[in-house]
């Protein structure tokens, strides 16, 4: 079946099977292999994508079900070869280590700073992503120095 | 089955309600398996745990309900509180008289957000939660305890069932194959107490140990009307009738620890499993309606 499928901006036209794992698409024909497969049954978050705007994991999702929807994964944080703003706090902070959950850390923190905020606490908009490097500290902080520096640039400057 | 056997069902998307319940009607008719899919989140787990598939045996064709916008909608009508069966535990948070707004209905909102984690909570369903029949439901302990009902259709006409009568033993229900749940109905006290504790192995991603969903009003010091809904401690989601009857038979200051620990004793049937033990569980399911009916004034 051919379906249709916007991702990170790019509408794609990819021939799958509509039961096949939306994972299983994003990292076979369409080639985008930074959303990683952890556990395979929601409980670790490596798969974590956008869907719409919403966390997701990508091993639970039908791709029949995201035709015509719109899709954000890793690859589509960073603009070129220029990482974001959160990106690059990860890099500054420590906030990968091992590096298979940080394709989930980076999309939840994405969605957290985009539309959650409202609704959860930092630490509760990555619950469903998993670390086994216990590195949730240098995660927390990456986020943390990612919402600063987004302040600053928004405002010039920070607690004056 | 394997994850590449997945891909060999059959699936559509329809437009309308209308066409979901024909084609359902229709495949009942001619002995075909049909699987109602809203967000997934167990149903694709458990066809990745299912042995392999056989060839040439037929595999149902999947019927893809996430998307269609009339069971996702999400009203209140004076003290009646309308939820679609696909409407999202997200959705319930973000509602503007569940997790936001007036809160008149907070528990449901307390609950999603202790239900799996952000990713969960954006594909799950009210619907799909009932549907599965876990007894671990969360929604379904928080439902109960509004004494809600549940509102089911086919091609036939469509029933009104209420939760309380819904499951009829271990993954089994009323729902007739050619039917889906569309809707809840909740008629919310104009004021109330509620309660949701839920114990697990950690504060996101857990499925419950022992969860409790309670609803109560009070009024010069008894209780006129409580609705618990318990998970993990039955083959169905407990509704704890000998404890409602007990919680409602005595002012507040009358009820004893002991007589209400009789109760609960008498509703639950825990099993050991491997989240928990028998008798772990038939202990938290005292402590925490013993904490609700503290919470409420009973010195207990």
């Amino acid at each position: 079946m051919n379906l249709t499928l916007t991702i990170n901006g790019t509408v794609h036209h990819v021939e799958a099977s509509p039961t096949a794992r939306l994972l299983d698409v994003l990292r076979g024909p369409l080639g985008l292999t930074g959303s990683k497969e952890g556990c395979g049954e929601g409980e670790c978050g490596a798969c974590t994508v956008l869907l719409d705007g919403d966390p997701v994991n990508a091993c639970l999702v039908l791709v029949g079900q995201c035709e015509g929807r719109s899709i954000l994964t890793v690859e589509g944080l960073a603009h070129g070869q220029t990482l974001s703003p959160l990106q690059q706090a990860f890099v500054g902070h420590g906030g990968a280590q091992c590096g298979i959950c940080t394709p989930g850390m980076l999309i939840s923190a994405h969605a957290y700073e985009k539309s959650t905020k409202s609704l959860v606490t930092l630490r509760e908009s990555i619950a469903g992503n998993i670390c086994r490097c216990t590195g949730y500290q240098r995660i927390v902080d990456s986020i943390t120095q990612a919402e600063h520096e987004d302040r600053v640039q928004t405002f010039g400057t920070v607690g004056s | 089955m394997a994850i590449t056997d997945l891909e060999l069902h059959s699936f559509v998307r329809l437009p309308t309600i209308a066409d979901v319940l024909q084609t359902l009607a229709d495949r009942h008719a001619a002995s075909q398996k049909t699987v109602v899919l809203a967000g997934g989140t167990d149903w694709v787990v458990e066809q990745e745990m299912a042995p392999p598939h056989k060839p040439g045996a037929e595999l149902p064709m999947v019927v893809d309900i996430s998307r269609l916008s009339d069971l996702q909608t999400i009203h209140l009508n004076g003290n009646l509180l309308t939820i679609g069966a696909a409407a999202t535990y997200l959705q319930l948070r973000r509602h503007p008289h569940i997790g936001m707004g007036d809160k008149r209905a907070a528990l449901l909102a307390r609950m999603a957000q202790d239900l799996g984690a952000l990713q969960i909570q954006a594909r799950g369903t009210l619907g799909g939660n009932l549907a599965t029949g876990s007894p671990a439901a969360d929604g379904v302990a928080a439902l109960m305890a509004y004494d809600a009902s549940v509102v089911l259709q086919s091609v036939r006409g469509e029933r009104t069932v209420p939760i309380t009568e819904f499951q009829t033993g271990y993954k089994k229900s009323v729902r007739a194959p050619d039917e889906i749940i569309t809707q809840f109905q909740i008629s919310l006290p104009t004021h109330y107490n509620w309660y949701w504790r839920k114990v697990g192995t950690r504060r996101a991603q857990a499925i419950s140990k022992v969860a409790l969903a309670g609803v109560a009003v009070v009024e010069s010091g008894q209780i006129q009307r409580i609705g618990l809904g318990m998970a993990s401690v039955a083959p169905v989601t407990a509704a704890l009738r000998n404890t409602r009857s007990y919680l409602c038979s005595a002012p507040l200051h009358k009820l004893t620890g002991a007589e209400l620990d009789a109760a609960v004793n008498s509703d639950c049937s825990p099993i050991d499993d491997v989240r928990s033990t028998r008798q772990y569980r038939a202990h938290c399911a005292r402590v925490v309606v013993r904490e609700f009916a503290r919470s409420l004034g009973a010195p207990v």
